[in-house]
């Protein structure tokens, strides 16, 4: 008689399995697109024979908004403000490749201050972003309560961000050749520009501490708890070739054992002048997702802390033209989101928008692996690896 | 990085460096050939996108290019490693008529979901795909909506107004150089 | 006749309180957990919030799929609320506070505690729905699985106390000084309370309802009353087993150094007591920890805890042969 588990895939069913083969039929099962961990609209079919799951189908498009469509109509400020909407867990993030592509066409040349500000407001959007996937992916194998402690936290960073820029999800606080002067600033005349906040450095230093607290709390109760090491380890195993191949970023690369943060390659924020460690895993297993996940959160503070003792002081805008023009050319500009690579393709024909612009995903390519993954798995593990590939529609469909 | 260039220099005929991106031209018919290369000898396994541009000198959406172009697909590919800087984009043009390509997923798996985006964004025909479906679009769609000949309906019946912030700007605010932030 | 329906009103009464005051206790005790005010409106600071909740669910139009097995499909809740209340019936309060004192008690309980397991199965099968298909066969697959370990760590209180019915059995335990969880019961009563939170298919034995997987396992096309006699089942569950835990392991009705002779007089408000002890324990069990995997639930049950539950049985018998 065969043996139809494969071992590999799940150790601890295939020691319980007998070697009698039964006549079944396979079940297909439509997962989505309105399904509590589906996050949002993804839709799967999928076939499953008892609990196990095969042949898993991706169907999307519920999401799918035409942004490369509209970005052909629209001028370069406008688009700024269409981007920020891609992921919406981490708006601000969206806007900075986009931008700096503009930028590097233009040849414009940022002021520091600027960019340090823009490098703090990203880092916030990936500590943010960060904490839902941490309260949402506890919620997906089944723990109830960390969602709460993970979206008290991750208001303190929204306020902050709110408080600079007044938009808690779709910031659209960057300018072509800088930022826009800050929502709960003074009047902005030329002379008196309060850029940042009243009490931002010392309401930042607060809440990255607390940041760093949290992230110590998810790492003891969740990281530490026994049943969350039992459906994480060994789940959904990915490995580094595997990953490059399918376009794979961001910290799932990273926790299949690559050591590539793109943040060391942004020359367009100043990344190089902070200490930061980039965290990877061993297994590429869920867990291992998670974990560097949690870390990144703990780097991330660090970095917002060393960034607000070196701010420097000088404009928030270099000198643009009124009406911005990009001059002919293309440009490939590449961010590290909390996702994994997001990256704008430009092409422009010096005229008031892009020719076209090709928006790259980090949770488009990520998600692509999903089918792969899912291969074999048991539909618990099949709520455990989507959920550790932590994915947002909109930044999928686009 | 220098290095790395001239290799690609040596081996590609058509190369150009632009804010520190590679970028090689191929033939069609290279294709293949040329991305099974740098996946081995210049080890760039990272495969990050892939997607065409539609060129076209009357278009529906959007600005017409100012020079006339021959009315073509160019299909572009991002390569990268993941240890270092390099990046290299990969660009061939493809006839509108006959608009086929060789599909990329033998040698890069990733490439199976962005053939299938562009297959129904543009129209164009990878072979040797194992899937190429929809992607987004539901069954019975009709058209290539990223096609530049598309019209985005909600456009005609009302114009984006955002336009008219730009469009109404007066000449000589173009002249006054600069502002202050 | 009379006294039948005296006592079967006294029985639903008392474990539909009961499951109310879980209820209470599990959602406050959530929110106690999670940081966060839980329900504060209605009357109390909230505390009676099971009142409108029952009103709302009572409101609610009952939908009924067309594609369902209607008869069964409207009859499972059922299944699920009589076996919850007749398990109750030999839950000794105080010694003459007993619906029916059986001389098989313990048999008794297991046996109807059993049936659940039809109308848990039967909603699922009746539904029409995958998830509801899958979420009964889990349950299934779950509540026979762990029905032995639950049966095998009664054994050990059984042969200890030398009789099966449980007033008998507290009397016992006040014989001899101390509660069976002291006097050499305690791996039975741990056996016994994870076999229990499984049968109430409580976190982080809920596969059966895994809502981030199931939507909501076997309930998910119920709605209205019929949802919520599945709701209030699931805590009148929780109530009674609880009940039977305090009952068998932990003295019952009684506690060491009260006066036996006031026994009807305080009994009752002691087995509440442990009641709630134990019942809160699971509801913080239930906000702090994850769910397992479906076979991981059953490797728990065939390797870990039926093997520990026979030693356990033969742990005791050769004490209680042996002295």
């Amino acid at each position: 008689m065969v043996n139809t588990l494969d071992p590999q895939n799940f150790n601890n069913f295939s020691e319980a399995s007998v070697s009698v083969e039964i006549e079944t039929e396979d079940m297909t099962l439509n997962i989505g697109p309105q399904h509590p961990s589906t996050h949002g609209v993804l839709r799967l079919v999928a076939k499953v024979d008892g609990e196990k799951v095969h042949d898993v189908k991706p169907v999307l498009g519920y999401m799918h908004r035409g942004y490369e469509k509209l970005a052909e109509v629209r001028s370069y400020p406008q688009i700024t403000t269409l981007v920020n909407r891609i992921d919406w867990v981490a708006g601000f993030s969206n806007e900075i490749p986009f931008i700096a592509g503009a930028e590097r066409l233009m040849e414009i040349e940022v002021p520091e201050r600027a960019k340090h500000i823009r490098l703090i407001l990203n880092e916030m959007a990936r500590i943010s972003s960060h904490f839902v996937f941490n309260g949402a992916y506890a919620l997906e194998v089944g723990a109830l309560t960390p969602i709460f402690y993970a979206m008290e936290d991750r208001e303190r960073v929204l306020d902050l961000i709110e408080s600079v820029t007044g938009g808690r999800f779709h910031p659209n606080f960057n300018r072509i050749g800088g930022v826009k002067p800050a929502a709960g600033s003074g009047p902005t005349t030329k002379k008196d520009i309060q850029d940042l906040p009243a009490g931002f450095y010392r309401d930042t230093k607060v809440a990255m501490q607390k940041v760093i607290e949290a992230a110590d709390q998810f790492q003891n109760l969740i990281g530490g708890n026994e049943v969350f090491k039992k459906r994480t380890k060994n789940v959904g195993i990915l490995s580094a070739e595997t990953a490059e191949a399918f376009g794979v970023s961001g910290p799932i690369l990273r926790a299949s054992g690559v050591k590539s943060d793109l943040r060391t390659q942004m020359d367009y924020l100043p990344y190089d002048q902070f200490e930061y460690d980039i965290p990877i895993g061993e297994n590429g297993d869920c867990y291992d997702r998670w974990d560097v996940r949690v870390k990144e959160m703990i780097e991330s503070a660090k970095i917002v802390l060393q960034a607000i003792d070196s701010m420097p002081s000088g404009p928030l805008q270099a000198k643009v033209p009124k009406v911005i023009k990009v001059p002919k050319g293309r440009t490939y500009v590449r961010a590290e989101n909390p996702k994994g690579e997001m990256g704008y393709y430009i092409v422009s024909d010096g005229g008031l928008g892009p020719y076209r612009l090709k928006v790259r995903t980090a949770s488009f390519s990520n998600l692509s692996i999903l089918p792969l993954l899912l291969e074999g798995a048991l539909l618990p593990d099949l709520i455990a690896i989507m959920g550790s590939l932590d994915f947002v529609l909109g930044d999928v469909d686009r | 990085m220098e290095e790395f260039l001239s290799k690609i220099q040596e081996n590609f005929i058509k190369t150009d460096v632009a804010f520190e991106t590679i970028n090689i031209k191929v033939e069609s018919s290279k294709w293949i050939e040329t991305h099974q290369k740098l996946k081995d000898e210049f080890d760039l396994k990272f495969f990050s996108w892939l997607s065409a541009i539609d060129w076209d000198n009357e278009v529906s959406t959007g600005e017409a290019p100012k020079e006339t172009v021959s009315p073509s697909f160019e299909i572009i590919t991002c390569l990268s490693n993941v240890s270092n800087n390099n990046l290299v984009t990969v660009s061939t043009t493809i006839n509108k008529s006959e608009p086929k390509i060789t599909s990329l997923v033998e040698i890069y798996a990733g490439a199976n979901w962005h053939e299938r985006e562009a297959y129904e964004m543009f129209g164009i025909n990878f072979e040797n795909h194992p899937n190429l479906e929809k992607l987004y679009l539901p069954d019975g769609y009709e058209g290539n909506p990223m096609l530049k000949s598309f019209e985005l309906i909600s456009r005609e019946v009302k114009p984006w107004p955002g336009e008219v912030d730009v469009e109404g700007m007066p000449e000589e605010s173009e002249s006054d150089e600069s502002v202050d932030g | 006749m009379t006294e039948v329906f005296v006592k079967v009103g006294f029985l639903a009464l008392a474990a539909l309180n009961g499951a109310i005051i879980f209820t209470i206790m599990d959602v406050k005790g959530a929110s106690w957990m999670q940081r966060r005010p839980g329900p504060l409106h209605v009357g109390l600071r909230g505390f009676i919030f099971p009142l409108a909740e029952i009103l709302k669910f009572v409101q609610k139009e009952d939908i009924i799929p067309t594609e369902v097995d209607r008869p069964v499909f409207k009859w499972a809740p059922a299944y699920v609320m009589v076996s919850c209340v007749a398990l109750f019936a030999v839950v000794p309060m105080s010694p003459t506070l007993v619906v029916a004192d059986l001389e098989l008690g313990v048999f008794f309980a297991l046996a109807i505690s059993s049936l659940g397991t039809i109308g848990v199965l039967t909603a699922g099968w009746s539904s029409a729905n995958k998830y509801s298909l899958m979420g009964g066969l889990r349950a299934a697959g779950q509540l026979i699985a762990y029905e032995l370990p639950l049966i095998l760590a009664v054994v050990g209180v059984v042969i200890q106390a030398e009789t099966m019915s449980l007033v008998g059995i507290v009397e016992k335990q006040i014989e001899w000084g101390v509660p069976f969880v002291v006097g050499g019961q305690i791996v039975g009563f741990l056996i016994f309370m994870v076999a229990a939170t499984a049968e109430m298919m409580r976190v982080p034995f809920d596969m059966p309802i895994g809502e981030s997987e199931l939507t909501m396992g076997f309930m998910t096309e119920y709605s209205g009353i019929r949802f919520l006699i599945f709701y209030i089942s699931e805590y009148m569950n929780m109530f009674i087993l609880c009940a039977i835990a305090s009952t068998l392991f932990l003295g019952g009705y009684h506690v060491p150094l009260l006066p036996t002779e006031w026994v009807n007089f305080y009994g009752p408000v002691v087995l509440l007591t442990k009641t709630a002890i134990l019942g809160f324990i699971l509801v913080a069990v239930r906000w702090s920890q994850p769910r397992f995997r479906e076979d991981q639930l059953q490797n728990l049950a065939w390797k870990i805890l039926i093997p520990a539950s026979l030693i356990n049985i033969l742990v005791t018998a050769i004490m209680k042969v042996g002295f």
